[in-house]
C-alpha cells in the first residue's frame, strides 16, 4: 500500500470514517438505552409514588366517611361520653370484624384531653389506658378537628384518621380512631402494576421491643437485625436480596430516587425508592420499588442490534459507493493522465490525451492535451533532435 | 561524448535487448529522474546530481547497472 498516493489516503480516511460511524451509532445506541432506563426507573418511582398516594387518599376517605356515620351514632357517643367500655365493645364490635375484612384494621377509641389514653383498641381489646402521645393525638387535641395521616404505633406503621365525638352541648367527650396497615397497600399495588415493592421503616423512629411484641401479634418473624438503619415492614417479593438499601432514609428526595440497573439471572431490574411522611412531616420510612425491564431490555438490544446493523451496512455501502464513483471520475483518469504524460515524456509525441468530461479531471485533460501539443511542437523545432526523430 | 549520452545509449540499448516499449521505459525514467532522455545529446554537458538521479531510474525500471 502506497501512502504517498491520494487513492490510498482516501481509503484509509473512508475506513476511518466507517470505523467511528459504528462505534459512534453502538455508543449512541448505550447511551439512548441508558437514559431509556433510567427514564423508566424515574417513571416506576413516581408512579408507584403516585398510585400510593391515590391508595392512601382512597382509604383516608373511606375511614373519614366511617367515622362521620359514627359520630353520628347517639349510642356509641352515650357510651362514649359515659365511659362505658362493654357498651361501647359490644355496640362496636360487630362492625369492627366488617371493617377489618375491608383493611381497616386499627380501631381505637381515645378519652378526651387532657389525659387522652386509649379507652378502646377493637383489634386488641385486653390492652387500654396507655398514652400514645403522638403527634396527631397533640394535634387532634388543639384543634378538635379531625386529622389525617401516617403514624408508626405500636402497632405498626398505618395510615391513620383521628376525630373528636361531641356531645349534644358541642363538648369533646373522646376521639375515635381508625387505621390501615401501610403494608397492605404494597400487596394492592403489586396487584395494579406487576412491579414488587417493601415498605422499610426507619430504625430511628421505632422501638426494637415495641417492633418484637408487634411482628409477634401479627405472627410474622423479628426481621429487626436484618438491617442496620431499617426494618423491612412488608414485602411482596419472597427474596430479600433485591430489597437492600445502605443510605440514610431521611435523605431521600421527595420526589424519590433511583438505585441502579441489575441483572438477576436472565432478569433484569430496575430499583428505587420514595420517601414516606408522617403527619409530622418526617420521613419516617420508605417505599421500594423493583421493576423488572427484561421485556423493555431485550427490545432495545434488539432494536440496538438492528441498527447497528442497518448503520453497518449502509455506511460500508455508502463508503463503497463513493471509492467506485472516485475510482471511475478521479483515479482511473488520472492514471490514465499519468500513462499518456509518461509515454509522451518516453518520445511516443503521437499518444495523445483523450478528454472524457468537461469536469475538473476532464479541464486537466485538456490543458495538458494542449501542452502535449506544445512540447511535440517544440521538442520538433529542437536542432540537436532532428536526427534522433 | 558525456557520461549522461553515453548512460541514455546504455538505457536504449537494454530496452532494444529485452523488447521493452520504449516509449513507456524511456517516460518512466525521465519522471523519475527528472531529466527527458530526448533532451540529453552527445553534447550535453555532464551533471553529476542529474547522472545520479538518471543512474538510480535506470535502476529502478530496467534493474540497469549504468
Amino acid at each position: 500500500m502506497k501512502w504517498n498516493l491520494i487513492r490510498t489516503k482516501v481509503i484509509a480516511a473512508m475506513f476511518v470514517s466507517l470505523v467511528l460511524g459504528v462505534v459512534g451509532t453502538v455508543a449512541l445506541m448505550q447511551y439512548s438505552f441508558s437514559r431509556n432506563s433510567e427514564a423508566l426507573a424515574l417513571e416506576s418511582v413516581s408512579g408507584a409514588q403516585r398510585l400510593f398516594g391515590i391508595l392512601e387518599a382512597r382509604e383516608v376517605s373511606k375511614m373519614t366517611s366511617v367515622s362521620d356515620t359514627l359520630a353520628l351514632n347517639p349510642q356509641v357517643r352515650d357510651a362514649l361520653a359515659a365511659k362505658d367500655r362493654h357498651r361501647l365493645m359490644d355496640l362496636t364490635a360487630p362492625l369492627y370484624s366488617q371493617l377489618d375484612k375491608e383493611g381497616i384494621t386499627n380501631w381505637m377509641f381515645h378519652t378526651p384531653e387532657p389525659d387522652m389514653t386509649v379507652f378502646l383498641r377493637l383489634h386488641n381489646p385486653s390492652k387500654f389506658g396507655d398514652h400514645l402521645n403522638r403527634f396527631m393525638d397533640k394535634k387532634a387535641m388543639q384543634t378538635h378537628a379531625i386529622v389525617t395521616g401516617n403514624e408508626l404505633a405500636k402497632a405498626g406503621f398505618a395510615v391513620r384518621i383521628l376525630r373528636p365525638i361531641f356531645d349534644d352541648h358541642s363538648a369533646v367527650t373522646g376521639y375515635v380512631e381508625f387505621g390501615e396497615e401501610l403494608g397492605q397497600f404494597i400487596h394492592a399495588m403489586k396487584k395494579q402494576t406487576g412491579d414488587d415493592y417493601g415498605l422499610l421503616l426507619s430504625k430511628k423512629f421505632m422501638d426494637k421491643q415495641s417492633w418484637a411484641d408487634s411482628t409477634a401479634v401479627w405472627k410474622r418473624r423479628n426481621n429487626w437485625d436484618d438491617n442496620p438503619n431499617f426494618v423491612v415492614a412488608d414485602k411482596t417479593t419472597g427474596s430479600d436480596s433485591i430489597i437492600q438499601f445502605d443510605g440514610d432514609l431521611s435523605s431521600l428526595p421527595g420526589s424519590g430516587k433511583v438505585l441502579e440497573r441489575f441483572q438477576d439471572g436472565d432478569s433484569v431490574f430496575i430499583r428505587g425508592l420514595f420517601p414516606i411522611i408522617n403527619a409530622a412531616g418526617e420521613t419516617v420510612g420508605a417505599m421500594f420499588v423493583v421493576r423488572d425491564i427484561s421485556g423493555f431490555y431485550l427490545k432495545m438490544q434488539k432494536t440496538q442490534a438492528v441498527l447497528i446493523s442497518v448503520a453497518v451496512v449502509s455506511l460500508t455501502l455508502g463508503t463503497v459507493l463513493i471509492l467506485v464513483l472516485l475510482n471511475s471520475l478521479v483515479f482511473s483518469r488520472l492514471r490514465s493522465i499519468i500513462s499518456t504524460a509518461t509515454h509522451v515524456v518516453g518520445g511516443g509525441y503521437d499518444s495523445a490525451i483523450k478528454v472524457s468530461s468537461d469536469d475538473e479531471v476532464g479541464q486537466i485533460e485538456m490543458l495538458f492535451e494542449q501542452f502535449r501539443s506544445v512540447f511535440v511542437d517544440v521538442l520538433s523545432h529542437v536542432p540537436e533532435l532532428q536526427e534522433k526523430r | 561524448m558525456s557520461q549522461l549520452y553515453d548512460a541514455r545509449l546504455a538505457i536504449e540499448k537494454k530496452i532494444q535487448t529485452d523488447g521493452l516499449n520504449a516509449a513507456d521505459v524511456k517516460g518512466k525514467i525521465g519522471l523519475k529522474s527528472g531529466k527527458l532522455l530526448a533532451l540529453i545529446t552527445a553534447t550535453s554537458p555532464d551533471d553529476p546530481v542529474v547522472l545520479a538521479k538518471l543512474r538510480q531510474a535506470a535502476k529502478e525500471v530496467l534493474n540497469l547497472n549504468l
